[in-house]
């Protein structure tokens, strides 16, 4: 079962092993990177389809926890690995013009691998050591890919998201550094044992607080997202699509880890929640008045992203199934537009008659928009009134407000998406050009996955009931770690 | 009790780095000092993670190194910093060459012609109205003044 570290551990490799390869040979350096991810995927889906899927650790090293560092794999954690090889895959630059410049092929390529082994990484991950290392390692990676262009905008864009991803690290380290003052581990499951005792208090509350900003950089959160319309506006679409739609959602589980094991039934879900709630309104507002095709989808995944942090600060095993849903309908959905915004960049009037030229990427948008609305038989609409229905059940008056938020921006989105799509129908003498054949493959791919999705909502939804049962249980989180629990219990922490 | 000042003392200088360098990446304006004030603020970080394993009179977490069955401070939190020193100067030094880029590009390391420099381009490119004004809202306010306009080759010294 220790192969489990396999799909971490061989794009690592590959990504080291890149440039010299491509100094051997070109083909099999471009070949290097799919082969990797590929033979990954097939690992982690045999983990899927195991005939008995209950959720075990593996200390890596051999070194027993808490001292050693562990990989938790259960269904929450194995979904999301999955999800990294596959839309790297998606996002993977699979044009051919890499022959002339080898070297700055094998280049992307590695980012691409490393990128891909930390989002991994982060995913498996049961120790704060190890997160913080991965999303670290995650973090340069992106650096590289969104000042893939080279332009003068883009590297300014780069520089501004790298001095404020860097200091959500600083952030997120801090945090950790209460978290180890308080409890002297770090280690989630014995963090987890600890959190009843000594987590309850203003400390531990400001850590939480610190690692939700922290990590929040990457997630689109409220107050630290101002990278995103500027990465997204120069960055090629595959890799804006790619932090929007897949690293995002990787932040997302670090933080829900926290929320689940450590931080269950204390005021950290408030938090949570009034921060989506900024985010959201932040997010459609700016989108509404975006005045380019990049530029609104990105505003409109922090809105996305907005309804995922609410949605997750729901207690219990609903929050997490409602989170869960939204997360990865998200996911498909950004993946899909940023796709089609990989030929349709610039302004939305440059757009305008795009149908023309391009029917099926103009139908493919208005299924897409349909769903992220939440129109009723698309799977978009069963992930909204997951939360709403959640939110409602809560019934605070933080959650309320959050319930009149997610209609109000609903609204929103529905003008500015239409308003798009009637811009894309109308009649323009000169139509832009159409979105190239692979990109309106690729969507065309989540489109088809969108429909199935329709017609087979039921058992989906109760595979998803079952993750976030798994997910939302935390004794049996922390007595997968250490099957003899009271044992290790009171490890001693000094003053 | 001095032992216990002292570590006070610490702690304050910790968090006090933390927010100097926290107040000088929101205060300043030249994308360098940015990158010191986060220097700064690491600093600050790295040293609140070792205060949080130390303990009083002990040595080094190293076999053999202090007399038999003395105590020793956490190990955990000081390999964390390591590992966290080396990343931050990792980070540093990418941000660097980016910034080296930038300024062979636009003379200039000021964020807010920077920001304004930035909007037209990206404005241009993307083939939309450029920005007005960076700090005003966007969009069409019919009756709004006409802000003027920065010349576009002039790098300020």
């Amino acid at each position: 079962m220790s192969n489990v570290i396999l799909p971490v551990v061989l794009p690592l490799l590959a990504a080291f092993l890149m440039q010299p390869l491509a100094r051997l040979s070109a083909g099999v350096a471009r070949l290097a990177g799919p082969l990797v991810l590929l033979a990954g995927l097939v690992l982690l889906l045999q983990l899927w389809f195991a005939p008995q899927s209950a959720p075990f650790t593996v200390a890596l090293g051999g070194f027993a926890p808490p001292l050693g560092i562990v990989f938790h794999v259960d269904q929450l954690a194995l979904l999301f690995a999955m999800a990294v090889p596959l839309f790297t895959l998606f996002f993977w630059d699979w044009s051919a013009s890499g022959g002339d410049d080898t070297q700055g092929r094998a280049r992307q390529d590695a980012l691409m691998l490393l990128l891909a082994a930390s989002a991994t990484g982060l995913a498996l991950s049961g120790d704060l050591f190890n997160i913080y290392v991965f999303y670290e390692l995650m973090a340069v990676a992106s650096f590289g890919l969104v000042s893939l262009r080279g332009t003068g905008p883009a590297q300014i864009a780069t520089v501004r998201y790298l001095l404020l991803s860097a200091f959500g690290s600083v952030l997120a380290l801090t945090g950790i550094a209460i978290l180890y003052a308080q409890t002297g581990t770090l280690n989630l499951a014995q963090l987890g044992q600890l959190a009843p005792a000594t987590l309850q208090g203003p400390a531990g509350l400001a850590a939480f607080a610190l690692m939700l900003v922290g990590f929040g950089v990457k997630a689109e959160l409220f107050p630290v997202n101002t990278w995103v319309p500027e990465v997204y506006a120069t960055a090629p679409a595959r890799i804006a699509g790619l932090l929007a739609g897949l690293i995002s959602k990787l932040a997302v589980l670090v933080v829900v880890r926290l929320l689940v094991v450590v931080y269950q039934d204390t005021g950290a879900a408030q938090l949570m929640l009034v921060l989506g709630t900024l985010t959201i309104l932040f997010g459609e507002f700016a989108a509404w008045r975006a005045r380019d095709f990049p530029r609104m989808i990105g505003f409109s995944s922090i809105g996305q992203l907005g309804i995922v942090f609410i949605a997750f600060s729901i207690p219990g095993p609903w929050g997490l199934l409602a989170g869960l849903a939204v997360a990865l309908h998200h996911l498909l959905i950004k993946s899909a537009l940023f796709s089609l915004a990989n030929r349709w960049s610039g302004s939305l009037e440059r757009l305008a008659g795009g149908a023309r030229s391009a029917p099926v990427a103009a139908g493919l948008f208005v299924l897409l928009a349909l769903s992220l609305i939440g129109v009723p038989p698309l799977p978009g609409f069963w992930t909204k009134i997951l939360v709403l229905a959640g939110l409602a059940q809560e019934g605070s008056g933080l959650h309320l407000t959050a319930l009149g938020a997610i209609l109000l921006v609903t609204a929103i989105e529905a003008n500015y998406l239409f308003r798009f799509a009637t811009t894309l129908y109308r009649k323009s003498d000169s139509p832009p050009a159409a979105p190239g054949r692979r990109d309106v493959g690729a969507a065309a791919l989540i489109g088809v996955v969108i429909v199935v999705l329709t017609l087979q909502i039921d058992p989906v939804g109760d595979k998803l009931r079952d993750v976030a049962r798994e997910a939302a249980d935390r004794d049996g989180y922390i007595s997968t770690v250490y099957p003899s629990a009271q044992a290790r219990a009171g490890r001693e922490v000094s003053g | 009790m001095i032992e216990l000042d002292f570590v006070t003392i610490l702690y304050c200088g910790a968090i006090g780095l933390l927010l100097i360098g926290a107040a000088g990446l929101v205060m300043c304006n030249n994308l360098f000092r940015m990158l010191l004030a986060l220097v700064i603020a690491e600093a600050g970080v790295n040293l609140l993670l070792i205060l949080a394993g130390y303990r009083g009179g002990a040595t080094a977490p190293i076999l053999g190194f202090g007399p038999a069955g003395a105590p020793m401070v956490d190990p955990v939190p000081q390999v964390l910093v390591l590992t966290a020193i080396v990343i931050g100067v990792g980070v540093q030094a990418l941000a660097v060459a980016v910034m080296v880029r930038v300024y062979r590009a636009y003379g200039t390391l000021d964020v807010r012609e920077l920001k304004t420099r930035f909007e037209f381009e990206v404005a241009a490119e993307q083939g939309i109205e450029p920005p007005g004004s960076t700090e005003g809202p966007a969009g069409g306010r019919p009756l709004s003044p006409v802000p003027p306009r920065p010349q576009h080759g002039e790098a300020r010294p």
